[in-house]
């Protein structure tokens, strides 16, 4: 198979390149999406290859284009909607929320809303309180949405290529630091299924569920952990709605113990809600308690060093790791 | 600051009298002059009948609804388009149904006009399984092939209709538009300034039709928005046509729809207009109305669109009030037999609950 190196920012280019190519009633709309070329330079190129009917900048107005993008979704376009900061979204959640997510269900069936609402989640470097939340636990609670969030280049390119062609609402959550990220992809066309994790490596001692960013700091702690010759198992979650509760079950019956990881907070979030489901799938199987590394419950603060000390990291995994298998 | 009841008492009492003052001075609309016999002449008798017999069977239908809901068969909000059934019979005839329809929580008359029938809408009201969006919408979320609901959140259906617009003109369908109504109260949410903003920069194909029927619930609409008239105001500020209609009078209505419609064909570009009506009920059906006074209701009552066609069409030898009352008894006896038809169907199966959620590829 022909291979190509991409960062992630590449991959999201060529998925929106390539479904553009595919379908003429795919179309993106955002805040310097075009001319500026994106704030992140995911759309980079794309208002010359398309031209301003196919890439549209919009006004600072997230509501009025967010719910732009679903009423078009609703008669005939496939938007897929840029917000520069998934925190921008909380400006168009009566959109996404009172209309996106329940419109199918409302209308008996009758207006369906294939929109995708991409952009940068979580935190970055130093972006303070108002611009490093992380959006899925709050959006996870939707019936009606698809939450994905990928770790790397490929899943973000196939995710995103199902996720447009699919005719309900996603979120799809990037992150602004892992946008540099490469990885060797096909070049040729491949779509990634909605709804199931990966096991990204093997293991018999014990299992860290995880997805986005967190990924990477889970490979840094399971290489030390290594060293202490303990086996994890690590898992992608890839898609946090729908779950893929059976792939992550899976391992945890076989290997009995379980960290949960997850950038956002802990209080409803989703390894809450992971935890919960390993209770009702893996009870008998488990050798210790869940444990769970997320971000304090503190809003972000902007010192470099308490940004840090909020945060999860490889030596926060290792510790909880270390707990489960009480060692 | 806290009112005490009589505080908040003389407030609206003054905030009416703006209001009943305007009425009798001069207005501060600028409404569209036409020739009315010659309109009355221009649309013919088959067709005002029609445009009566519509506005019949909404009042019936509002009206028979609400005995239903007193009865307790239906259940959660519910509000009635009782005294501002001109503006969307006159809407929907001058467009044609082949655009797209979009409106607030106060949407059976919409639902009706553009295609859903009485049966299917009582029975969503009823929230039975045939009921039009198959009892999970309600009152405030009823559709049509090319209505895209039925909106709960106040102003929340106003990007929705830019984003019909968007459609409309990247799809090149050159001969429809998208058409949004929203009451006065969604005038002060931002999603109402942005969208309209964003229509005007990008020259959607919208009419977005403010029904000003003076509360946002129990406040006036001088208490809510800072200027008025609103589409005169606003449009001005958008750089976009906006024109006052009476909406009151169907024949107004219609004839200024008819300039809009052409306008809109031809500039492609966002109109707003404010249809003046005043609905002669509550916000809802539990809303007893106790800040509007008697004088008010009673004059609003006097200016009501049915009784109004009633007349202009007696006058012009083109019914008889014999033939309006059999009119309006057939659309009564269509509406209880739509309502006879809803309590006979079956409740949702609730096996089929959490089906639909998400749309099979």
């Amino acid at each position: 198979m022909e291979m190509q190196t991409v960062d992630i920012r590449e991959a999201i280019r060529q998925a929106l390149d390539e479904e553009m190519e595919r379908d003429p009633t795919v179309i993106i709309i955002g805040e310097e999406v075009a001319e500026y070329n994106g704030a992140y330079k995911v759309t980079k190129g794309l208002l010359n290859k398309w031209g301003p009917d196919r890439v549209l900048d919009t006004p600072i107005s997230e509501n009025a284009f967010a719910g732009m993008g679903i009423g078009a979704a609703m008669t005939g376009l496939r938007p897929v909607v840029e917000f520069m900061s998934f925190n921008f979204s909380f400006v168009a959640a009566d959109q996404i929320i009172s209309n996106a997510a329940k419109m199918f269900y409302m209308s008996g069936g009758r207006f369906s809303v294939p929109i995708v609402f991409r952009g940068p989640n979580g935190s970055a470097a130093q972006v303070s309180c108002q611009h490093s939340h992380c959006v899925e636990a709050l959006y996870g609670n939707l019936p009606g949405l698809i939450v994905l969030s990928p770790s790397n280049a490929y899943d973000a390119k196939g995710l995103l290529k199902t996720a447009i062609r699919n005719p309900n609402p996603f979120l799809f959550l990037e992150n602004e630091l892992a946008y540099g990220l490469k990885m060797e992809i096909p070049t040729g066309e491949y779509l990634i299924p909605i709804g199931q994790a990966k096991v990204v490596e093997e293991g018999t001692d014990i299992t860290i569920v995880t997805y986005s960013r967190m990924v990477g700091i889970c490979q840094e702690a399971i290489k030390e952990l290594k060293k202490q010759n303990i086996k994890v198992e690590l898992i992608d979650v890839r898609s946090i709605k729908p779950l893929d509760i059976a792939t992550i079950s899976k391992s945890v019956k076989k290997t009995g113990h379980c960290v949960l990881v997850e950038e956002g907070h802990s209080f409803a979030g989703i390894c809450s809600e992971i935890g919960f489901q390993l209770n009702e799938h893996c009870f008998d199987y488990l050798d210790a308690p869940i444990e769970r590394v997320t971000q304090k419950e503190t809003p972000m603060p902007y010192s470099k060093i308490l940004e840090r000390e909020t945060l999860p990291n490889a030596s926060k995994v290792i510790a909880a790791v270390l707990k489960s298998l009480n060692r | 600051m806290v009112y005490t009841q009589d505080q908040e008492g003389a407030q609206i009492t003054q905030s009416l009298q703006r209001v009943m003052d305007k009425k009798k001075g001069e207005s501060i609309y600028h409404f569209e002059h036409f020739d009315r016999s010659a309109m009355i002449k221009e649309l013919g008798k088959e067709k005002l009948i029609y445009l009566l017999n519509k506005m019949l069977l909404i009042r019936n239908l509002e009206v028979r609804s609400e005995a239903a809901y007193l009865q307790g068969k239906i259940g959660g909000f519910f509000h009635a388009y009782i005294g501002q059934e001109a503006i969307q019979t006159a809407c929907v005839d001058v467009f044609g149904q082949n655009n797209w329809w979009i409106t607030s929580y106060r949407c059976h008359a919409l639902a009706f006009l553009t295609g859903a029938t009485e049966k299917e809408i009582i029975a969503e009201l009823f929230g039975k399984e045939n009921g039009n969006a198959f009892g999970r919408g309600g009152s405030m979320h009823l559709y049509a092939e090319r209505m895209l609901g039925g909106f709960g959140i106040v102003g929340g259906q106003i990007p929705i209709a830019i984003g019909a617009a968007l459609s409309i003109k990247n799809l090149k369908k050159t001969d429809e538009t998208a058409i949004c109504f929203l009451g006065d109260g969604a005038v002060a949410q931002g999603s109402f300034h942005e969208s309209i903003n964003l229509a005007a920069l990008w020259d959607l194909p919208c009419v977005i039709v403010v029904e000003n029927n003076k509360w946002g619930m129990g406040t006036a609409v001088q208490r809510a928005i800072a200027v008025e008239p609103i589409a005169e105001r606003f449009a001005k500020c958008y750089g976009i046509e906006g024109y006052s209609i009476d909406g009151m009078d169907i024949l107004a209505s219609y004839h200024s729809f008819k300039k809009i419609k052409e306008s809109s064909l031809k500039n492609r570009r966002p109109i707003l207009v404010e249809a003046v009506t005043e609905r002669l009920r509550g916000h809802s059906i539990s809303d007893p109305g106790l800040y509007r006074t008697k004088e008010c209701l009673q004059a609003a009552i006097q200016q009501e669109p049915i009784l109004r066609l009633k007349e202009d069409l007696i006058e012009a030898g083109m019914l008889t009030e014999e033939e309006f009352k059999e009119l309006d008894k057939k659309a009564r006896e269509q509406i209880i037999a739509a309502v006879q038809y809803a309590e006979a169907s079956p409740d949702p199966n609730p096996v089929v609950l959490e089906e639909g959620v998400y749309k099979e590829e």
